[in-house]
């Protein structure tokens, strides 16, 4: 070879270097962004850009600057397309998704045929993980940790306040009757017997419901002390309503995410209404920070970035799960799956080290074994945590 | 015992009387035209929008909103008939207006979700969820004011149909589209005027509804399958058919929730549909089926 031609292959060499040390990775964002679900899918994929923005700034993944493809899931068939665009067209290393757990459900088998690995940050169905794929990781708490949760709520801080022993209180179940609510009605009754909780019935009903006076008269006249629903928005705000007005007292409701996180349906029901329902849900902004490091942090960021106050805890917990998968990916070798895979083992985050407070270790299935929900009360047209006890800003309010 | 059971019932009553008033347009628009609207439940939604509109952006009561929504409604209704449906009614097969209607309904939920988002709008209630206590008896005034409107309006429609010319054009038209019109009838007006009638109807039970549900995009599938099961029970395209219809099943709906179990309502209330139209198949306010639109 000569001198010259040595000069100009190194100079080739070198710029191809450089020129891989400002390559980008790809990753998919694959949510519903138009559509019913797009209100909170889009406030789930935020979380997840504010994780990429905060891995980018200190570096990137090895070294590298990560690229989001947007996959718009409208449905679960566009789910699925997406899921295929994204993998052979894009080319992205994993996509992290999906806020909807029937999408997830759908593109989460492409990209385990296509063997690319899928992060779920925010779908709660059993589903999800219980199918035993490889590639799928989900770091949120799920429909079993939301009905573990309630119970363990009833015993340890609703009974107490009311003064009674958690086998006294007679509980009624009521839930919408799609996998969601059947699911976490199914852990609530399991949860529930163990804990030697009293439940009296368990009645479903359509999601699109517009008269649950049936339910409500059914209740009162078993004479339930404490009401679990688990439902979407419409059916929580009609429940509400219809209780109050049929005169339906009981000591304590108790609503599994979907509308009774939402400021709507406080609005919708009045203050005075919702004042003393409790919730569980994902890790709301109403928290304890020393059990949340890093929260005022993602929401400076997030109010920065887009100009308003996060509409629901979907972008905190998108954010948490996304920043932790990162920064093991960024410690791995490469980003060939079955390295990721190993990466993903080796994720050792305790409870209280994150912004939603939960720890990160993904056990069976690849579910995170340390995610958790939080139990939370409306007070003042607020919804504040109150359980559990590391998390809460003020005490659980309980009968008169 | 018996207080619970008449709280069922007047439970049930009212719920009739909700669905006596969403049905109402449905029946009248099929009656004329023999046209399935698919896009009834949107219209519903539309006009709960206006009416939330209405009364949040004037500080007006919602009932008030009722001098602009129904206009607003009939116009839509009949700009529905004259554009979408119209052009379709010679066309050689007539389920092509029914995919015409289906094709409305899901483009007016997607401009719904692009104005308003997934989110709900709260209609404020001015009093109309106040419970009015009747010795044990709880019903709130706002059912209590569906129901009457509910029984005025299908007085109403029947009077005008039966007593004034142009009701008795509509009914001509009804019967025998082809004798009306050599009787000197225009049909293709009257056809608008009755889906903007129909339509019109809807929107009195919007602003009637909004005040007692949270309006949301979608909102109008919530209510369309029972109209659809009260119009048939009640006998295609009679009006107080739908009114009986809509008691009916108000009646089973209240009854089999609290007695069989939530759970199995629904399937109590659809086969006692199934089994009144295999013993009734035209309804029960039904007449012979009519044909008008292929004489």
């Amino acid at each position: 070879m000569s001198r010259k031609g040595f000069l100009t292959s190194t100079a080739i060499a070198l710029s191809l270097m450089t020129g891989q040390a400002m390559a980008e990775i790809k990753f998919g964002a694959l949510y519903p962004f138009s559509g019913q679900l797009a209100l909170l899918g889009e406030e789930s994929a935020r979380g997840l850009e504010i994780a990429v923005d905060e891995v980018n700034a200190n570096g990137g993944v090895q070294g590298e600057q990560i690229v989001l493809e947007r996959g718009d899931a409208v449905d679960n068939n566009q789910a699925i397309g997406e899921a295929r665009r994204l993998i052979s067209l894009a080319g992205v290393k994993a996509i992290f998704g999906t806020y909807s757990s029937s999408r997830s459900i759908a593109a989460s088998q492409v990209a385990e045929l296509s063997g690319i690995p899928y992060f779920e940050l925010g779908a709660v169905a059993d589903d999800v993980t219980g199918r035993g794929l490889q590639y799928l990781f989900r770091t949120n708490p799920t429909a079993e940790d939301m009905g573990e949760l309630i119970v363990q709520m009833v015993v340890e801080k609703v009974a107490p306040s009311l003064g009674k022993e958690p086998g006294d209180l007679k509980i009624g179940i009521i839930h919408e009757d799609s996998a969601y609510g059947t699911s976490v009605a199914g852990h609530q009754e399991r949860y529930g017997e163990e804990a030697g909780l009293n439940i009296v019935t368990t009645q479903g009903y359509p999601a699109s419901t517009v008269d649950m006076s049936s339910i409500v008269l059914s209740l009162k006249q078993r004479e339930v002390d404490v009401v679990f629903q688990t439902s979407y928005q419409n059916d929580s705000v009609l429940f509400l309503q219809q209780a109050n007005e049929a005169g339906f007292e009981p000591a304590a409701i108790i609503g599994g995410g979907g509308g009774y996180s939402m400021l709507p349906t406080a609005e919708a029901v009045g203050n005075d209404v919702i004042e003393g329902v409790l919730d569980a849900d994902f890790t709301q902004y109403a928290v304890n920070t020393d059990f949340t490091p890093g929260l005022e942090a993602f929401v400076e960021t997030y109010k920065e970035k887009y100009g308003e106050t996060p509409r629901s805890g979907h972008s905190l917990n998108n954010y948490v799960g996304a920043l932790a998968i990162l920064e093991a990916l960024d410690g791995a070798e490469d980003l060939e799956p079955d390295t990721i895979v190993e990466a993903m083992a080796g994720i050792d985050v305790q409870e209280g080290d994150t912004a939603a407070g939960y720890g990160i270790k993904f056990g069976v299935n690849n579910q995170n074994e340390r995610a958790s929900m939080m139990g939370m009360q409306w007070q003042d047209g607020q919804l504040v945590t109150v359980y559990p006890d590391a998390g809460a800003v003020t005490e659980m309010k309980l009968g008169n | 015992m018996l207080e619970t059971f008449l709280q069922v019932v007047v439970n049930g009553l009212m719920l009739g009387g909700l669905f006596a008033i969403i049905s109402i347009g449905l029946t009248t628009i099929f009656g004329i035209i023999k046209v399935v609207n698919f896009a009834h439940g949107e219209f519903l939604m539309a006009g709960m929008f206006l009416t939330w509109l209405f009364t949040t952006k004037l500080g007006l009561h919602p009932y008030a909103a009722v001098v602009v929504v129904a206009p607003v409604l009939f116009v839509l209704g009949g700009l529905t008939q004259k554009l979408l449906i119209q052009p379709l009614m010679n066309a050689r097969d007539e389920h092509i207006q029914i995919f015409a209607t289906v094709g409305l309904s899901t483009a007016m939920i997607n401009l719904a979700l692009l104005i308003y988002g997934a989110d709900i709008a709260n209609t404020p209630a001015y009093g109309l969820r106040t419970p009015l206590e009747f010795g044990p008896i709880r019903v709130l005034e706002g059912q209590l004011f569906i129901l009457g409107a509910a029984i005025l309006l299908v007085i109403g429609m029947e009077l005008f149909l039966r007593r004034s010319r142009t009701g008795l054009a509509i009914r001509a038209v009804a019967q025998n589209r082809t004798a009306a019109q050599l009787m000197g009838i225009n049909v293709n007006w009257i056809y608008v005027l009755s889906f903007g009638l129909g339509a019109a109807c809807v929107g009195i039970a919007s602003v009637l509804v909004a005040p007692l549900y949270p309006t949301s995009s979608n909102i109008g599938t919530y209510f369309v399958l029972i109209a659809f099961v009260v119009v048939i029970l009640g006998g295609w395209g009679s009006i107080p058919g739908a009114f009986v219809g809509a008691m009916v099943i108000g009646l089973i709906d209240s009854l089999s929730g609290f007695y069989i179990g939530a759970d199995l309502r629904e399937a109590v209330v659809f086969g006692v549909f199934l089994v009144i139209l295999i013993l009734r198949p035209s309804g029960l306010f039904g007449t012979k089926q009519k044909l008008s639109h292929i004489s």
